[in-house]
């Protein structure tokens, strides 16, 4: 009976209950990154923001240019209000993979699917009510270097539509793949938006998918 | 013995089967029109669901002063649209920038607004909503007043099958009671069923209608749904340069979405601005005002030739698209015994 019992304490460990998971990691440069906290932009500005949301979509695992796993209803609103959103738990664990997929936004076929619920309620704040579509990333905050009331920049980058399509595909090497931390780095970003001069973008159009591509690039699991 | 039992396991059933029912309802094609556009699959109609859109649609809680519903700008007995303005009002008297669109025969439309900027009838909604000038609210807000309201957790329940009042539930009701408003029983269409006959007047103005007219008001919609230009001088009050907003192609710049001319005798004023306060008007517009815009649309590039008295028979034909069953239909109308409760 003793023996049973160790057994069956054994199986129960190697049957592991800790699944593959994803966490999303702001970073400024070299530092940590929190909201409402002032960093320096250059020599002499500075730059806080004060809401960041971004949907993630399309998760993937790949293995050698071979797609091995594909995530069903994979929309994730992640909130930096909210730090659990970071985190994308819940994905199988018996998989071998070298590279993690995903979109940063909401690919085109889900923008013309009509009122969808969960991450994509469109009470969520991330929907465009006057004209149909996501706005894939939320950016909002304040810097001296925005000539505007406050000193406010708002960011609101979607599109679906050619030439204004701006979901953005990226993939990474992982090589932890129990617990995979992808770092999106936002002094890469603010310092290529250009803040003095661009600093409101509410539609879709060329702006919002330069800095739609410019945001992906922040992206890295500093891996090789 | 056993006949008593198998009437008591009926009973059984029947009584299980009562709980939770809803019943569900068959979109009805008019016979020889297209495949509706709208994917039922994703939203299949029951008759508790289109009361539930029905009652949201006639009730003001939508905005945010309680006080504009949907009906404010869309009256069914103009067809569903904002009879006597140029432009709609909303909340506080606020004028938005165009005209309101009927709300008919809305499982064929491909896009939405006179810009086709909503792309999807489930999403519809949302724009009047939020929008500043109309109902001025969030659906966040709705949900929060619908909650808290003394009848709609009971309809979401009785639709649903549970008290949760969600955004897609609201949205998704609605789109179940516009889908309904078919209107396919004019003149025309009796007509067309060889159930009737036009007058020499009416049929002279019909030939006149294909020769000019059908290319964009394609029968039986009397739409292709489509984005043209119809030559209109831009109003520069108003600066709308129509598609262009969505699309953002110089192409679409002034192009407007072709709208239904079924009810055309009662949904005055015409044109996506209401600029236009007459069929008359509008015959003389493409006689003689069309202005001959970079973008405008090829089949206007001919001048339509037409008389006084071809106008007269022109509009005469337009009459017969009017559809007393459907502008009078109580289906459709004001949910009188919920609200007066």
């Amino acid at each position: 009976m003793r023996n049973f019992i160790i057994i069956v304490c054994f199986f129960f460990t190697t049957c592991s209950f800790s699944q593959h998971s994803i966490e999303f990691i702001p970073v400024y440069g070299f530092q940590s990154f929190t909201t409402d906290k002032y960093y320096p932009i250059n020599q002499t500005d500075s730059v806080k923001i004060e809401t960041l949301k971004f949907y993630i979509s399309s998760v993937e695992f790949i293995k050698r240019d071979v797609v091995v796993f594909r995530e069903e209803k994979s929309f994730h609103l992640i909130d930096l209000a909210k730090p659990q959103s970071l985190q994308i738990s819940d994905l199988p664990n018996d998989i071998d993979f070298t590279h993690i997929g995903f979109n940063v936004g909401v690919d085109s076929v889900t923008n013309v699917s009509g009122a969808l619920d969960g991450d994509l309620d469109p009470s969520l704040g991330m929907y465009w009510t006057w004209q149909s579509g996501y706005i894939n990333v939320k950016i909002e905050g304040k810097s001296n270097l925005c000539r505007t009331r406050l000193n406010e920049f708002s960011l609101h980058l979607g599109g679906y539509r050619t030439p204004n399509l701006s979901v953005q595909n990226i993939e990474l090497a992982v090589k932890n793949t129990q617990n995979m931390k992808i770092y999106f780095d936002l002094h890469s970003f603010l310092t290529s938006v250009g803040l003095q001069d661009q600093n409101q973008i509410m539609s879709p159009g060329i702006a919002a998918v330069r800095l739609s591509e410019k945001f992906a690039q922040s992206f890295n699991s500093r891996e090789k | 013995m056993k006949k008593r039992l198998v009437v008591l396991i009926i009973l059984l059933a029947l009584i299980i089967m009562s709980f939770g029912i809803t019943r569900t309802k068959v979109f009805r094609v008019p016979e020889g029109w297209p495949d509706p556009v709208y994917n039922f699959e994703k939203n299949p109609l029951t008759a508790e669901q289109i009361e539930l859109g029905r009652i949201l649609f006639y009730d003001p809680i939508l905005s945010s002063d309680s006080i504009v519903s949907c009906n404010s700008c869309h009256l069914q007995y103009s067809g569903f649209t904002h009879v006597d303005h140029s432009l709609s009002h909303g909340i506080k008297d606020r004028i938005g920038t165009r005209n309101s669109p009927v709300l008919i025969n809305l499982a064929w439309n491909r896009s939405f607004m006179w810009d086709g900027a909503v792309n999807h009838l489930d999403v519809q909604a949302l724009a009047p909503i939020s929008n500043h000038n109309e109902m001025d609210e969030t659906i966040g807000n709705v949900i929060v007043k619908l909650n808290r309201s003394k009848i709609y957790p009971y309809l979401f329940t009785r639709a649903y099958g549970d008290d949760s009042i969600t955004s897609s539930r609201i949205l998704k009701s609605l789109s179940q009671f516009m889908l309904t408003l078919i209107s396919c029983n004019s003149k025309y269409d009796s007509v067309m069923r060889k159930e009737s006959s036009f007058t020499i007047q009416e049929e002279n103005g019909y030939q006149l209608f294909r020769r000019n007219c059908a290319s964009c008001h394609k029968e039986p919609l009397f739409t292709n749904g489509e984005f043209e230009n119809n030559g209109l001088s831009v109003d520069t009050t108003l600066n709308d340069a129509g598609r262009y907003k969505v699309t953002l192609r110089s192409n679409d710049s002034l192009l407007f979405k072709v709208p239904t001319l079924r009810n055309i005798e009662f949904s005055y004023p015409y044109m996506h601005d209401g600029r236009f306060k007459s069929l008359r008007e509008v015959m003389d517009h493409y006689s003689s005002g069309i202005v001959k815009h970079k973008t405008l649309s090829k089949q206007l590039h001919s001048p339509i030739t037409i008389t006084s008295n071809e106008k007269v028979d022109l509009i005469a034909f337009l009459l017969t698209l009017t559809d007393r069953y459907f502008l009078f239909n109580k289906e459709f109308s004001y949910p009188r015994e919920i609200f007066s409760k």
